[in-house]
């Protein structure tokens, strides 16, 4: 039985100072701003993974194209910072956000109706439908060019100006602290009765609405939680690359981040963070040694489902299994 | 509006819709029959198409290559539906689901690999490459075949699944898979039959696509979504639900490019969504989800 | 005791081996190459790498040292370009960026230049963005898009059997496709040549079935089309055309050069095509002739204007280093400016002025060739050819 407890014991608090400590250090003692690129796009990858395990691991809702939902929130940011103001980058995030759960309020409010098969395929639907309309409306988004030239701007807190978003120390640093609240956030919101009501409905869809739960209001709230997630996913990422395009929206850009949670394993929160580690260190690693890595990726893909559907944080359990 | 103009776009619907129709059937009865809602179904659209083209530039003649071809790609599917599939099938959907998806890169990232990322062009018998006058307008001959082609597979499938044995039965497992079995029928045999069919279909549709649009490794991305609209639209697993949103989707995609090429497939993939939220079993209300 | 002589043994041959290191005399110049090698123009990029291959070879060394080429695959993604130079940049020390296909690409990259604060050599690149748009972004290699129009206008308005026509405009809806299209209708008005729709047609970059189009062209009534699509989507369309029985009556003008690997798989269909380009290896100079015959003997691929760009741009780019005598940025970025080598499409001058390519261009004809040492049995004709001066844009 999973640890249930939302408080967390001294060794947990441990580990986890333990971790964020060692990542906060990591790019004063990189060798150079591109690692610390690699780990920025970790740790923005990480959280979008994370929110699709809300939808995946938790309340066992496929959603193809979550990556559609990060695209989303970088254009809207991206777009305010060009066009509104360059300012205050918290208002352009607030903005991106609230954009995004705009957005993702209808479109889960149509795809609740279902599940299984059809809430995927409609996830496959929409998706589609942002990419297109991403792609198509030039005059705004920049169309398969993309939106670039986003200017820099200050990170600041109560006034004071931590730094500037041009130094990749100041972004990377940015980055972690919002996703460390995001994983804390979400592991808190996951494991109280609200969580046990999406794992509930995960388990078995019928029961939980026979012993009285407003199931499509759940599933709902749990898709918001994870656009949510997404759309802050995205603001970091524009705020990083200063650039969006249509590709990070597409469909096997979606494909990748199902690969994530499938390979840091789905329902731990955590496993996913990992897992979007690993895939962008593998992409990254393996495109250029060779041109033929999709090849390597399908594969991948196939053999984690036939063999390790737990993925990392299954593994655990996994070698119990074989000393027994 | 000419009346060349009409029936240049009447006909360009029409092929369009066939080869659309053509796939659907296929994925249909894989999804209905073997149980496995293939994503994988557009790359073996396009390795039908490059089976056709190797085939074709080996010196086989043309109408040859088309026969052999969709044959290869079904031993393609044999190969997977063993290996792969047969497992997954106990598993939750969603599995099956991630697993077609990543042969799907699988095989598109073979394509490429074996073929490069160059488009090839099928060559064609040389009456083919002429234009018939018809009502006006002058069409090339090779869509017309393509029409004929299609007409003759939906002709023998629908001969296959009417009045054969085999055909019946399958029929019968779609809907009463528990009854079929216990009349003696192996279902594993089915389901393989079934997926191996709904392969060679993705073949022919390939093959008879390659002079259409050429061929290159991302053609099967576009054809699996025009696919998955058109077997929602008509109902999951439905047959005869495929074949009018075949053609409907063939008509929206034509005049959408040629009316207004920005918002159509936006509309197109909404119908999708409405049909998926309100309507799920699809136009005729004969399909079906897990 | 014994572990205590490992140990200094062990420093010992460390530091011998640390001095016995290679002086910093032989230390590379390494120079960043960006080119798709993946996704739908692999083809171009790989042409592109051989170019720039071939000019460092050619060159051997640069300030005295060896030259090094550090080649990354923007898979044709400006997002994944803009990564690809970071770590060329950050991470292997590369002192100038050379390559790019695609506009897109390229100006993601351009725009990002401060942050990688080396010189930009674009070989490929047609947007007309780049004038004068940094000190550090440079462009060379096809004609840009304005150059281009100014080409097939004049080429158009000099040949009797394309000047009166009347013209159906189709291009692929994006940046490049928008201001390519916009460019020759706007140029096309000024000199009289007919246009049937102004607001041209945008196909997306992925449409593979044109037979909508092409309906719709022989509804217009127009004789002629001007295309502005990715080189690879050309010998489609263009056999698709044929096969609707439209190039019988309508002839095609280009606005960008198709590969000589497209146009070979085309075949007879691809025939008839026009367009303005700097060089096809048509061009029957010395100069190009010996060029185009190591390159083949090299490369054993048929002589492609993606790989005479990206050797002339390379060898501006090495001279350039030469000249600046250093490896600094701002050095090699002035030293660029006003540079040009003489190569096998004539004198390409980086104009001081706006950073950007000036050179002469040829109007050709696709059709079938005669015999040559490459096999290729598709030609880009020679028909006429331009000086640098008319096609501008002026310098002031």
């Amino acid at each position: 039985m999973p640890d249930k407890s939302t408080t967390l014991s001294p060794l947990q608090i441990f580990g986890m100072v333990v971790i964020l400590a060692v990542l906060a250090a990591f790019p004063f003692f990189a060798k150079n701003r591109f690692y610390i690129s690699l780990a920025n796009e970790m740790l923005i990858y990480g959280l979008l993974a994370m929110s699709l395990d809300v939808m995946l691991g938790y309340t066992g809702l496929l959603s193809f194209m979550h990556n559609a939902y990060l695209g989303i929130g970088a254009y809207i940011v991206g777009l305010f910072l060009i066009h509104v103001s360059a300012s205050s980058l918290w208002l352009a995030m607030l903005v991106g956000v609230a954009g995004t759960c705009l957005i993702a309020l209808p479109v889960g409010w149509v795809q609740v109706r279902t599940g299984g098969l059809a809430f995927a395929l409609l996830t496959l639907a929409f998706g589609m439908m942002f990419y297109t309309i991403v792609w198509k409306w030039y005059s705004v988004t920049g169309g398969d060019d993309g939106l670039m030239g986003v200017p820099n701007t200050s990170v600041t807190l109560a006034g004071i100006v931590l730094g500037k978003t041009k130094d990749p120390k100041v972004i990377y640093l940015f980055t972690l602290a919002i996703v460390s609240l995001c994983f804390l956030a979400t592991r808190r919101i996951i494991r109280s009765p609200f969580g046990a009501v999406l794992e509930a409905i995960r388990e078995n869809e019928e029961r939980a609405a026979f012993i009285g739960i407003p199931v499509r209001l759940y599933k709902l709230l749990g898709w918001m939680l994870a656009c949510l997630l997404a759309g802050v996913a995205g603001s970091l990422f524009i705020v990083y690359k200063g650039y969006i395009g249509p590709i990070t929206m597409s469909a096997f850009a979606g494909a990748g981040v199902l690969m994530m949670v499938l390979l840091g394993g789905m329902g731990s929160l955590w496993g996913p963070m990992v897992g979007a580690g690993i895939f962008i260190f593998i992409q990254d690693y393996i495109s250029t040694k060779t041109e033929h890595w999709e090849i390597y990726l399908g594969i991948v893909v196939i053999l984690l489902v036939l063999f390790m559907p737990q993925g990392v944080a299954g593994v655990g359990g996994y070698l119990k299994r074989l000393r027994r | 509006m000419t009346l060349a103009l009409f029936v240049d776009i009447t006909l360009n619907s029409l092929v369009l819709g066939g080869v659309f129709l053509i796939v659907a059937i296929g994925l249909n009865i894989i999804y209905g029959l073997s149980r496995v809602m293939n994503l994988a179904h557009g790359s073996l659209y396009a390795i039908g198409a490059y089976a056709g083209y190797t085939l074709v530039t080996q010196k086989i003649p043309f109408f040859v290559a088309i026969l052999i071809a969709p044959l290869i790609v079904g031993v393609v599917g044999l190969v997977l539906e063993r290996t792969i599939i047969a497992p997954m099938r106990k598993r939750s959907m969603i599995y099956t689901l991630i697993l077609t998806y990543g042969l799907m890169f699988a095989l598109d990232g073979l394509i490429k690999y074996t073929w490069g990322n160059e488009p090839r062009f099928m060559a064609m018998p040389a009456f083919m490459r002429e234009t018939m006058p018809i009502l006006g307008t002058h069409y090339p001959v090779f869509r017309l075949v393509t029409l004929l082609i299609t007409a003759a597979v939906m002709a023998a499938l629908m001969l296959f699944l009417g009045k054969t044995k085999t055909g019946i039965t399958l029929r019968a497992a779609a809907t009463i898979p528990e009854m079929v079995s216990c009349l003696g029928i192996n279902m594993t045999h089915v389901h393989i039959g079934a997926f191996v069919l709904g392969c060679c279909l993705a073949g022919i549709a390939g093959v008879i696509a390659g002079p259409l649009t050429t061929i290159d490794p991302l053609m099967g991305h576009g054809m699996l979504i025009s696919s998955f609209v058109v077997i929602v639209i008509g109902g999951l697993g439905s047959l005869r639900g495929a074949v009018i949103a075949a053609l409907l989707i063939g008509v929206v995609q034509t005049l959408a490019e040629f009316f207004i090429t920005d918002l159509a497939m936006v509309i197109v993939y909404m119908l999708m969504a409405v049909i998926l939220a309100f309507r799920p079993r699809g136009l005729l209300g004969e399909g079906k989800f897990e | 005791m014994k572990k205590t002589a490992l140990a200094v043994f062990s420093v010992w041959m460390i530091v011998m081996m640390g001095a016995a290191l290679p002086a910093a005399a032989a230390d590379p110049v390494k120079i960043g190459v960006l080119v798709p090698l993946t996704g739908i123009v692999a083809q171009g990029g790989l042409e592109m790498k051989m170019g720039i291959e071939m000019a460092a070879l050619e060159k051997k060394t640069v300030l005295g040292r060896p030259i090094e080429l550090v080649v990354e695959d923007t898979q044709l993604k400006p997002d994944v370009a803009v990564s690809k130079a970071e770590k060329l940049v950050f991470n292997d020390n590369c002192k100038a960026l050379i390559g790019v296909f695609s506009s897109g690409v390229g100006l993601a990259i351009a725009k990002n230049i401060d942050k990688l604060n080396v010189p930009f050599l674009t070989t490929h690149v047609m947007t007309t963005e780049f004038y004068g748009m940094h000190p550090l972004v440079f462009r060379c290699g096809q004609l840009a898009n304005d150059q281009t129009a100014v080409g097939n206008v004049k080429g158009i308005v000099d040949r009797p059997d394309l000047k009166d026509r009347k013209y159906y405009v189709i291009v692929h809806d994006y940046a490049w496709g928008h201001d390519a299209g916009k460019r020759f209708i706007d140029l096309a008005k000024q000199n009289n040549i007919k246009i049937v729709n102004e607001d041209f047609d945008r196909a997306p970059t992925s449409t593979k079935d044109w037979s909508s189009y092409i309906s719709k062209i022989k509804a217009s009534g127009a004789d002629g089309i001007y295309i502005a699509f990715i080189t690879n989507v050309i010998p489609i369309f263009a056999k698709q055309a044929a096969d609707f029985g439209l190039t019988k009556t309508a002839k095609i003008v280009s606005a960008a050069a198709p590969g000589p690997m497209e146009l070979e798989e085309g075949g007879e269909a691809c025939y008839g095509i026009f367009g303005a380009s700097d060089w096809s290896w048509d061009v029957n100079t010395p100069v190009s002739d010996k060029w185009e015959m190591e390159f083949w003997n090299k490369y054993k691929t048929i002589p492609s204007d993606a790989a005479v760009h990206s050797y002339v741009g390379m060898m501006n780019l090495l001279n350039a280093i030469e000249k600046a005598k250093s490896t600094e940025a701002k050095a090699i970025a002035d030293a660029l400016r006003g540079i040009s080598f003489d190569g096998p499409y004539g004198t390409v001058r980086i104009s001081a002025f706006d950073n950007c390519a000036r050179n002469d261009a040829v109007l050709t004809e696709t059709m079938a060739a005669p015999a040559n040492p490459y096999g290729a049995k598709v030609v880009m004709k020679v028909l006429k050819t331009y000086k640098a001066e008319e096609l501008g844009p002026p310098e002031k």
